[in-house]
């Protein structure tokens, strides 16, 4: 089993209770959180100038959609996966294929989503 | 023919002669009275619209020919349910002088007539061998009006069906004469033919009404279903559409509107589909049942859905024609499309408000140092975002007040007295800032009623904002609680506020632990907050 120790996980999540939540589920897996951001510029901004292993982003920004910021990482080589309450159903076209984290989730799925992402980069 | 006697000069006395003139020149001018009622009945009875009519200027005509007391014509008729009944009209009597009696059985006067045998004529009917042999009256009935001339001519169409029966009477014996008798025949011919055309005049014109009536009760119902009707004729693709079918597809009901236009109003991507649909329902004679997208000439986008059937099978098997109709669904499917967002847009807010709980549920547990305060905890914050929520339903989601959300935290702690408000205005809040705002306050609150200023009497709490450029400044102060310290460790109310609230909301919340009372101040960003 890869070890998720250290890895800098940048969180983007717009709800302050959910992404308490999802900081503590990385705080005990051994990661370090890098925001969370709750907004679009602010995740593009960190994104783009933090060092940054792996990405969890929750889909909708109060109304807006992540999808700027996946390609960023993307455009970075940075591995990411998504959080929704809307499930498969909510990812655009393009990034059909990428893992889909149903909210809620346990942190057993979030510890499954980052190790495969961490194997992508491997 | 009657025969003119020749006049001859060299016989006989003058006196003679002048009697034979008069008698030849009043036969004349009856033979010439005659020719010219029977031309007029002709002309009638030719030009007539109706039976009844036709038959009523025969009966008064031949009477007024032939000089008799009374004329009447029995003819039947079958009803639409199939019953054969016989009718009559009278000439020279009132209709009363029949009303009171049956209808004419065939009895042996009477049969040679409805069975279409021949004519009965007799000088003296009362006389005649058939008279009087049918039981229960044998012969005419009291108060029947006095016959003794008898004349009855068949009535009969072309095709040998009997139509009914011309009758006349005279009161005197050896009135009708064999000239007579060959007037009417010829007179009933002529009758026979006219009835025969006007009833089959009459039921094309019925049949034409029918379908005239059918028609506008199928235009009625196509129209108030907003349902347009087409018919494409399958060998050379001509097609027809009704105005509302046209103006499914965006066309004027002057416009032309050809089967190339309608394929090319299809949506390209539905296209192949409706084309594959029509060859199908050509071939197969299957149901044409598709609903599709077309793009009007204005550019447009509706929804139609189509309905139809191959008819009318060709000799080689295959089909003539295929028919139908086509519906505007546009309403629909937007409804649809609206219900399916809703549904989602449901499923996101309940998976969103799950992992709420579930966060909740997991901090709770994380900063309860015992767990039998777990439940308490943990029941208030959920009851708390309840709060919220029932707050937005009433709203439609679409937002609440601030100051609704503040009294509907403060109610639940029954602190709804101990609370001062200080504010210019209210406002309104989306409803992601309302659940955030709305938990800030409960944990604010429960804090105050356990360890701050609702935990002793005469504690208050002062709740203000205002308004500064994009900002909203919020404070909450306590007053009048027992001495506040700095606490050893962060417990969830404080991360909540100090980290969540204020990076969800993107602005900047403090906790200020003044000796006098616990101080929260807000600075948010006011596009954050309002919807």
């Amino acid at each position: 089993m890869k070890t998720l120790s250290s890895l800098k996980v940048l969180v983007v999540e717009d709800e302050a209770l959910v992404s308490m939540l999802v900081e503590d589920m990385l705080t005990d897996l051994g990661c370090t959180v890098v925001g969370p951001a709750a907004e679009i510029e602010e995740a593009l901004r960190l994104a783009g100038a933090e060092d940054i292993d792996a990405a969890l982003l929750d889909v909708n920004l109060g109304g807006r959609p992540i999808f700027p910021v996946a390609d960023a990482l993307r455009a970075r080589g940075v591995p990411y996966a998504f959080a929704s309450g809307y499930g498969e159903a909510g990812i655009s076209e393009d990034h059909r294929g990428s893992a889909v984290l149903q909210k809620p989730f346990r942190e057993a799925d979030l510890r499954r989503v980052l190790e495969g992402l961490v194997a992508q980069t491997a | 023919m009657v025969s003119l006697a020749e006049p001859r000069v060299s016989d006989g006395s003058d006196d003679e002669i002048r009697a034979r003139l008069a008698r030849a020149d009043s036969a004349l001018a009856e033979e010439i009275r005659k020719s010219e009622t029977l031309a007029r009945v002709t002309q009638a009875v030719a030009s007539s619209g109706d039976v009844d009519a036709c038959v009523q200027a025969v009966i008064d005509g031949a009477r007024d020919i032939i000089g008799a007391d009374y004329g009447a014509f029995f003819y039947n008729v079958v009803a639409e349910d199939g019953e054969s009944y016989t009718l009559y009209r009278l000439s020279g009597a009132p209709p009363e002088a029949f009303s009171n009696f049956p209808m004419p059985r065939k009895t042996e006067v009477f049969a040679p007539t409805f069975d279409g045998v021949g004519v009965v004529r007799s000088d003296d009917i009362t006389k005649d061998p058939r008279y009087g042999r049918n039981a229960p009256r044998r012969g005419m009935p009291e108060g029947h009006l006095p016959v003794r001339s008898y004349l009855a001519i068949p009535v009969t169409s072309p095709r040998g069906a009997v139509l009914g029966g011309l009758f006349f009477g005279h009161a005197e014996p050896g009135r009708f004469t064999a000239r007579d008798e060959a007037l009417l025949v010829g007179l009933g011919a002529q009758v026979a033919v006219t009835i025969e055309s006007i009833r089959v005049n009459a039921a094309a014109l019925s049949e034409l009404d029918q379908r005239r009536r059918a028609e506008e009760r199928l235009k009625f119902a196509l129209d108030s279903g907003r349902m347009g009707s087409w018919d494409l004729d399958v060998a050379t693709r001509a097609y027809e559409a009704s105005d509302l079918c046209k103006a499914n597809y965006g066309r004027r009901a002057d416009e032309s509107f050809t089967f190339a236009d309608l394929i090319a109003t299809i949506h390209p991507e539905d296209r192949p589909r409706i084309m594959g649909a029509i060859e199908s329902a050509i071939r197969d004679g299957a149901d044409y049942d598709v609903e599709y997208r077309v793009i009007l000439p204005t550019g447009e986008l509706r929804w139609l859905h189509a309905r139809g059937r191959a008819a009318q099978t060709a000799d080689d098997g295959g089909a003539r024609r295929l028919a139908g109709v086509s519906l505007d669904i546009t309403e629909r499917k937007r409804a649809e499309d609206r219900q399916k967002l809703l549904v989602n847009e449901l499923n996101h807010r309940v998976k969103n408000s799950l992992a709420t709980v579930q966060s909740i549920a997991a901090q709770t547990l994380r900063s309860i140092t015992s767990p039998e305060f777990f439940r308490e905890a943990f029941e208030s914050r959920l009851i708390a975002l309840s709060h919220t929520h029932d707050l937005l339903t009433r709203e439609s989601w679409e937002g609440a007040s601030l100051r609704e959300v503040v009294d509907g935290e403060l109610r639940a702690m029954a602190a709804e007295d101990r609370v001062t408000f200080d504010y210019a205005s209210d406002l309104r809040l989306n409803p992601k800032a309302a659940v955030a705002l709305g938990m800030g306050i409960h944990e604010l609150a429960t804090n105050a009623v356990k360890y701050g200023a609702w935990s002793v009497p005469g504690g208050e709490v002062i709740v203000a904002w205002r308004q500064d450029g994009d900002l909203l400044r919020l404070s909450w102060t306590e007053r009048g609680g027992p001495p506040v310290n700095n606490p050893t460790r962060r417990g969830f109310g404080a991360r909540l506020l100090e980290r969540g609230l204020a990076a969800e909301l993107s602005g900047g919340v403090e906790l200020t632990y003044d000796p006098t009372g616990l101080v929260c101040h807000m600075a948010l960003p006011r596009r954050a907050l309002e919807p």
